[in-house]
Parts: structure tokens; C-alpha cells; sequence
């Protein structure tokens, strides 16, 4: 049977939620950041 | 500013046609005297090709079928024209009125786009005159993707026929006609976005079946999504270019009052083209990391695909947010450049350059295959700068002489079409 360890990043997927959340928190900044006044538009 | 002669003007449709057919402007221009040459040599090259067969101006063999008409012409084309559907979506469904002044010229940018690079599809096959088998009947192959991107191919040329079709019925001073053809644009706008949607994934879709050929670095499951993100981005950045391009070239048919809005809509663009990279970027990432594919980085493939991925998407990515913030055209343009050659380099890398990568010998493609390549894009251009330079494209809506007769709003709603 395969055996994986709960703590390994790699194994249990944690990365791709990891990648996945930054990626939610990272849009909102980088959809806030072309709206900031200096782009005016 | 340049104004439309009418038929009734020239005095009958006969005359009106000649007129038109008439050279205007200089001959002799530098993109005259290189173009002209190219389409004559490819025109040259295609009859061989049509008597003698592929084989005779192409390096394609049976490893590999589908060469540089195909991966540059089809694949990369068709992203390209991505803007048309992109544009008519923002503008006709979202209602972005600040983008109307250049519905019109992408959407023509799309429809010749299709004729020209999809039609190019016709050149790479071994026995062309079966093309319109999936079109009457002839073993129609429904479970194949290919069945269902030639329909969509030939529903969307006439999708966008009737977007463009305003315009020439404007140019022929065709009053009735323009109201009716004005009057279903929606739909047919609606109509083309599905299609386009499904086409552009479906060009994806054609190398699912490819699994054990392509690069593990570029194969993916999600390949009709990643082709779909990149049109989207791909034909905002060729609307950047295009635009940027006619500004330069078709200055005089553009209302001068017209042109400070320039600025405002390049900014525009490249806002939307930013966040579709962006989304772009982190979808390829996960799946880089869903398929645990650090190894593959270890190599020559790995590097070709960070300079795609990180070179080609995400620096240009940021070219444009920076560009938006700053209100920087110089940066927006260049962004738009390296987005360009990143869509190529994509589409390049999924149908020839990492297919068949274990491969000893390589496929590399011929001088005429370049050549003919080159004879479709001039072709595109001279047809699209023929257009132009006689139908209301970047003009004004063009005010018919009945015009005034109709009631106000019918005209109003006319001239917004």
C-alpha cells in the first residue's frame, strides 16, 4: 500500500492549495494595484 | 479626413466599383516593393504544391504531418484573432462603449484573419478538395475535435461577415439593408462568442491525443482551457499592435478629435490583457506543480519553457500592469510585442518544436513553407489596407444621403452599429 507522511508538502498536495490561495490573494492585489489613482483610468 | 464616395455620387454602381478598384495612394512604398515580390513567389510556390503535391515544398513526413502552416498559420493565427471576439464581447454584451471606435477594424482584423490563416488550413491538406466533406455530410466524424473546429470555423467566418456586414452596406450606401444587417448584430455577436470560445479550445483540444508526443512540459489535460486564456490575451495585445499600427499608417481617416481617446483605450487593453496573464500564469503553474515536473526543469526543455513562461508571459504580464499604472504606451507596446512572440512561441512549441522532442531527426520548415507563410500575412495586409482606405472602418459612421429621412432614433441607433 502507498504510504505518504501528512506533513510532506509534496505528497499531499498542500503546495497546489497553497499556490492556490496566494493566487486568490495575489489577484485581488494586482487587480487593486492597476486600479490604483496613478492609472486614473 | 478622408470621406466616402457614395454610388449615387459616382453615378450608378459600375462606375462606383471602378472607382473604387483604383489605386489610391503611392505605389511605390517600401511595404509595396517587399510584399509584392513575396505574394508572387508564394503564389508561385502553391502551384507546385497543388500539382506536385506536400511533399515537393514542404519537410513534412509522417512523423511529422503538421508543420509551420499549420503551427504558425492555423494555431497561432487563430489566437491572434482573438481580439475580434474579445472586443465585440466588451463592447456589444458588457456594453463598454469606450471601445466602440474600434469594433470595426478588429472585427475586420478577425474575419481576415479566419479567411486568410484558417484558410491556409486548405494548403496542408494532402488531398484538399475533401475539405468539405465535415460541411455536406460526407462522414461527418462527430466524436472527432476536428469535425467540430472546421463547423466552427466556417460559422464563425459568416458570424463575422455579418458583424462586418454594416459597414459595406454603409460603403454601397445600401440604407435598407445596413438597418436590417445593424439590427442582428447582437445575436450574431452572441453567436460568435460561443463559437469562438469552443473553437479556441478546440484548437487545443486536437493535441489531446497527442499525450505521448508532446513534451510532458507542455502536455497537459487542461490544454483547450490554457488555449483559450492566451487567445484572450493574445488578441488584446494584436489590438494593441494593429491599433497602434493604423494610428501610424491610416492617419488621415481618423477624426483628429479621435485620437487623445487612443491613449485612454491602449490602457484599457492592456488592464484586460494584464489580469488574463495573471490567471494565465498561475493556471500553468499548477499544473507544473499538479504533475511534479521540477525534474523536467533540469534540462535544456526546461529552460526553453521558462523563458516561454517567465520570459514570454509573466515579465510582459507585468510590463503591462506597470505600463497601466504609469501610463506608459512605450512600455503597453513593447508588453504587447513579447506577448505576441510568447503566443507564438507557445503554439510553435505544442505543435512542432517539443512534438515528436525524443525524435533524432527534426523537423525544420522549408524555405517555402516561410515563403508562403509570409504571402498569407502580406495578403491579409493588402486586403485589409484595401478595405480600409475605402469602407467606413475608422471613419465615422457614415452618414447616408436618406439618412436624414429615417426616424431619428433607427438612424441613432444605425450609426452606433
Amino acid at each position: 500500500m502507498e504510504t505518504y507522511t501528512y506533513v510532506n508538502i509534496f505528497e499531499t498536495k498542500g503546495l497546489e492549495y497553497l499556490l492556490l490561495m496566494s493566487f486568490l490573494v495575489l489577484l485581488v492585489l494586482f487587480v487593486r494595484y492597476l486600479r490604483e489613482p496613478g492609472g486614473k483610468d | 479626413m478622408s470621406r466616402v464616395t457614395t454610388i449615387s455620387e459616382q453615378g450608378g454602381f459600375w462606375s462606383f466599383l471602378r472607382s473604387q478598384l483604383r489605386p489610391r495612394g503611392k505605389i511605390l512604398t517600401p511595404f509595396n516593393v517587399i510584399s509584392v515580390p513575396i505574394i508572387l513567389l508564394g503564389l508561385g510556390i502553391l502551384v507546385v504544391r497543388f500539382t506536385q503535391g506536400l511533399g515537393s515544398v514542404t519537410n513534412l513526413s509522417q512523423e511529422y504531418p503538421w508543420g509551420f502552416w499549420i503551427g504558425f498559420d492555423v494555431i497561432t493565427g487563430v489566437a491572434f484573432a482573438g481580439g475580434a471576439y474579445t472586443i465585440t464581447f466588451a463592447v456589444y454584451i458588457m456594453r463598454m462603449e469606450k471601445y466602440h471606435p474600434i469594433v470595426r477594424a478588429t472585427v475586420l482584423n478577425g474575419l481576415l484573419a479566419y479567411i486568410f490563416y484558417a484558410g491556409a488550413l486548405a494548403l496542408d491538406l494532402g488531398r484538399p478538395w475533401n475539405i468539405i466533406n465535415p460541411i455536406i455530410g460526407n462522414s461527418f466524424g462527430f466524436n472527432s475535435v476536428l469535425f467540430l473546429v472546421s463547423w466552427h470555423f466556417l460559422l464563425y467566418m459568416l458570424a463575422e461577415l455579418l458583424e462586418f456586414s454594416p459597414v459595406v452596406a454603409e460603403w454601397l450606401g445600401a440604407r435598407r439593408a445596413r438597418r436590417i444587417l445593424s439590427a442582428m448584430t447582437l445575436a450574431t455577436v452572441i453567436f460568435g462568442v460561443t463559437l469562438s470560445c469552443l473553437h479556441q479550445s478546440g484548437l487545443g483540444a486536437l493535441y489531446l491525443m497527442a499525450k505521448p508526443k508532446i513534451h510532458p512540459l507542455w502536455y497537459s489535460e487542461f490544454i483547450p482551457i490554457f488555449f483559450l486564456v492566451s487567445s484572450i490575451f493574445a488578441g488584446l495585445s494584436m489590438v494593441i499592435l494593429e491599433g497602434t499600427l493604423s494610428h501610424r499608417v491610416f492617419k488621415d481617416q481618423i477624426d483628429p478629435k479621435k485620437h487623445h481617446s487612443f491613449e485612454d483605450l491602449v490602457i484599457g487593453l492592456a488592464k484586460g490583457a494584464a489580469i488574463a496573464m495573471f490567471v494565465y500564469y498561475f493556471f500553468r503553474a499548477l499544473i507544473f506543480l499538479h504533475d511534479k515536473q521540477w525534474t523536467l526543469l533540469r534540462s535544456g526543455w526546461g529552460a526553453w519553457y521558462l523563458l516561454e513562461i517567465i520570459g514570454l508571459v509573466l515579465i510582459p504580464c507585468f510590463m503591462f500592469a506597470y505600463g497601466v499604472r504609469h501610463r506608459s504606451l512605450g512600455i503597453i507596446k513593447t508588453a504587447a510585442v513579447l506577448t505576441l512572440v510568447g503566443i507564438v512561441l507557445n503554439r510553435l512549441n505544442i505543435s512542432i518544436i517539443a512534438y515528436n522532442w525524443y525524435l533524432p531527426v527534426r523537423y525544420y520548415p522549408s524555405w517555402q513553407e516561410i515563403v508562403v507563410t509570409m504571402m498569407v500575412v502580406s495578403a491579409e495586409i493588402w486586403v485589409f489596407r484595401w478595405i480600409v482606405l475605402r469602407m467606413p472602418v475608422l471613419r465615422e459612421a457614415h452618414e447616408l444621403p436618406s439618412d436624414t429621412q429615417e426616424k431619428p432614433e433607427r438612424a441613432a441607433a444605425a450609426a452606433s452599429l
